[in-house]
Order: structure tokens, then sequence, then C-alpha cells
């Protein structure tokens, strides 16, 4: 590694579920906006794959052309394979991995009505690795149904050519790799104990009752004392603050939020796995940061 | 209909630098960095870390408007570094920091998937 910086911070991480879709770490001793970079990049700049332009040959659903194209766009497509592609604003050769041609070709012939989902998508038979989140892997479980795209009756059809390509959030929301990336300050909640003891039994439990972010304060039954159960559950709704108002009692708890331990909660869509959005989006912010430093001048206009 | 194209959001038209610098006439020691296709993200990040340099007396962003897709950053130093020093030196920790962000990430992960159930919730 490189020699430290003097104003460099050494931050920690901690990693405490990592699952497929799902990805809570606590990043520590580093600064708010580290913690918010790292956040809007994950949400706009992290490349996936989605469905960018429709080709329709025949459509006689109950739907508008530009209505399928559309929810087209937004099926959450696998982009493992992002890594190898180029975007359209990149610098491509004819060489490079650019588009994925998908197709749809489906006509109802039943006197039922029929769904068309995800499922019914024809893919790319050079880059089968692309495609729907959940793609023709059961009907049953919820979390991979099939997405739905238009129903049709007897005699409609549709026909058409879709080519899914590389893109970020930034450009358009059906990009975005996670449903939700959010971080929380670590609240730090000291009890005053003297103010506390002023307090009868029933007042202390009615005040742990009080609050609605339940866990986080505990009346201990044998020590007759208030305690700190969970400070991390605490929802920020000042519920404890205004019940020691109501009790004449202002000052009986503090409550902060510390602005240097950080916990995120990445849930993924399925195109990317939550660990690799996190190590993407620190990979395009670091090329970001070299980028910058490359282009900036070399001339020394300021020290006169 | 006079929408601007989404893509102006993040290319850098031709022939614009990314970042570039102007030096202020009216103080010593001080510069505006204008840096294209950049927004918050850069700008506060870049911004707080300039604060930590103890040559640094002024460091400030703006996003002077959402369809005006850059951000201006001013510094004022003390004298011993430029500006443009103390923003390279900026940048250089950041970079430093993120990488290592991205190690100890990559570290723990490798720690959560070889215990094989995995942590459970706190």
């Amino acid at each position: 590694m490189t020699t430290l910086g003097e104003n460099r911070r050494v931050p920690q991480v901690q990693i405490r579920v990592l699952r497929d879709d799902y990805c809570e770490f606590v990043l520590s001793d580093t600064d708010p906006s580290v913690a918010n970079a790292l956040r809007r990049i994950m949400l706009v700049e992290v490349p996936t794959i989605a469905i960018d332009l429709v080709e329709i040959e025949e459509n006689t659903t109950v739907l508008n052309d530009e209505f399928i194209a559309h929810r087209l766009g937004l099926i959450p497509l696998v982009s493992n394979a992002v890594y190898n592609m180029k975007g359209v604003f990149e610098d491509a050769g004819e060489e490079d991995f650019m588009d994925v041609e998908m197709s749809l070709n489906v006509k109802c012939t039943s006197e039922d009505t029929m769904d068309v989902t995800s499922n019914d998508l024809t893919l790319d038979v050079k880059h089968p690795e692309v495609h729907p989140v959940g793609y023709k892997q059961g009907d049953f479980d919820a979390l991979k149904r099939p997405i739905l795209l238009v129903k049709m009756r007897k005699n409609q059809e549709l026909r058409l050519r879709a080519v899914a390509r590389k893109g970020i959030g930034k450009d358009h929301a059906k990009w975005i790799p996670v449903a939700t990336v959010s971080f929380q300050y670590m609240p730090e909640i000291s009890i005053n104990r003297a103010l506390m003891d002023t307090l009868t039994e029933q007042e202390k439990e009615d005040w742990v009752d009080a609050t609605p972010s339940k866990g986080v304060f505990r009346y201990n039954n044998i020590t007759k004392q208030v305690e700190v159960d969970n400070a991390e559950l605490y929802q920020y709704d000042g519920e404890a603050l205004a019940k020691s108002e109501e009790l004449g009692k202002p000052g009986l708890v503090t409550i902060k939020e510390r602005q240097d331990i950080f916990i995120f909660r990445v849930e993924s869509t399925g195109v990317l796995k939550a660990e690799d959005v996190v190590l993407t989006a620190l990979e395009v912010l670091m090329r970001k940061l070299r980028n910058l430093q490359e282009a900036l001048p070399q001339q020394d206009v300021g020290a006169t | 209909m006079n929408a601007p194209d989404r893509f102006e959001r993040f290319v850098v038209p031709d022939g614009v630098p990314k970042i570039s610098l102007e030096k202020d006439t009216k103080v010593t020691n001080a510069a505006t960095f204008t840096l294209q296709r950049e927004d918050h993200t850069v700008g506060n990040l870049v911004r707080m870390q300039l604060l930590r340099d103890k040559e640094v007396t002024f460091a400030g962003y703006k996003f002077p408007h959402p369809l005006d897709y850059h951000i201006l950053i001013k510094v004022q130093t003390k004298g011993k570094k430029s500006p443009r020093e103390v923003m390279d030196d900026a940048l250089t920790d950041l970079c430093d920091e993120f990488d290592d962000i991205r190690a100890k990430f990559q570290a723990e992960a490798r720690r959560v998937h070889s215990s094989e159930a995995g942590p459970g919730y706190m």
C-alpha cells in the first residue's frame, strides 16, 4: 500500500449479513461524505444491463407500443456479463460486446386470457447468461415468479425484437442495481442516572413504554433501573425526549447521531449480487477520482 | 420538447476538459476548479477531504444549477501549497481510502463466505 497521507483516514469494515440479494455492513472511522458518496454511487453509477431498444413488428394487444417498450425496459436482467460489455457512451471498437438481442413472439390461440411474461422472452443465443431475474425457474416461488408484461385475448399477437445494453441509473432508473441502499448513523444514547433515579418505578416503566422504537430501552425489574438495550433500533422518533419533557424531567436521556459509524443496507434487485454492487461502486468511485487527478492541469497557478 | 438529452448528465462534451482551474484574481492562493459532469457525490467528498488539510483555509463547492452538469470547487490555501497541490493530495488520499475500504470489504466477504453458515442478525 502507498504511504499514508497525513490527512488520510483509515476506515474499518465489518459485514454483518451477506446474501446474494442483501448485504448489511458497518463502515466506521470515516466521514459522512464518504458514506454518502458510496451510497450515491451504488444507486446511480453501478452499470447493469437493461432492454434499451425495442422494435415492434406486430402488436395487437391492448397496450400501445411505447407502453410495452417501457415495461420491457424495467425487467431486471441478470447483469454479471456487464463487466465485459461496453456502453453506448464508452469508446468501443467493432469487436466490443455492446448489444444483447432478445425477441418476443407470442400469439394467443386459446379462449382464455393469456399472460405474456418475462419467461416468454427468447434469449440471445450468444449470451444466454443475460436473462431476466428468475427466468423459467418456477411459477410458485413469489420471488421467482415471472414478470407480467401484458395480458392477451384470443387472436391477439405480440412480436418484437429487443436490444439490451449496458447503462447506469443516472441515465434511466431501469439501470439501478438496487431496490434500496441506505446508511444509518449509529445512535449514541446515554441515560442521566441521577435524574432517572428521581422517577418512581411506575414512571420508569411508563417512560420505557412511551418509546415506539421497541427494544431500545429496557426496564430491569431486578435493579429497578432503566437500561439501554439496543441503541441501534432507535428510530429518531423523539418520543423518549417528549415523554421526559412531559414528566417535567428534560435531559433524562441524550441521543446523538455518531458521525463516524455508518450501518449500510444494500438490497439488490437480483441483477447483481449485493456484494458486487458494493465492490463495483468502490471501483467506479476510485476510477472517477483517478480520472479527475489525471485530468488536473499540470501548471501551477496558485502559489504566488 | 427542449429537455436536454439524458446522456448530457454524464458524458463530457468533446474539447471540454474534465477539470479546469481558474486562479482567483482578488484573493491570493485561491482558485476555483470546474469539474465537468460531476455532482454532489464528488463535490461534497472532495470538499470535506480538502478541509482536513491544515494548509487549506477555505474549501467549498457548489452545484450551480441542476441542468448545468458541472460543479465548482473553491479552495484557498495558506501559501505553502498551491490549490492545485492540495487538490492533488486530497484526490490521492481519497483514492487510497476507497482502495482500503475495498480491500477490507473483500477480506470481510471472504471471512463471511468461509464461515459456512454466515453471520446472522445481531
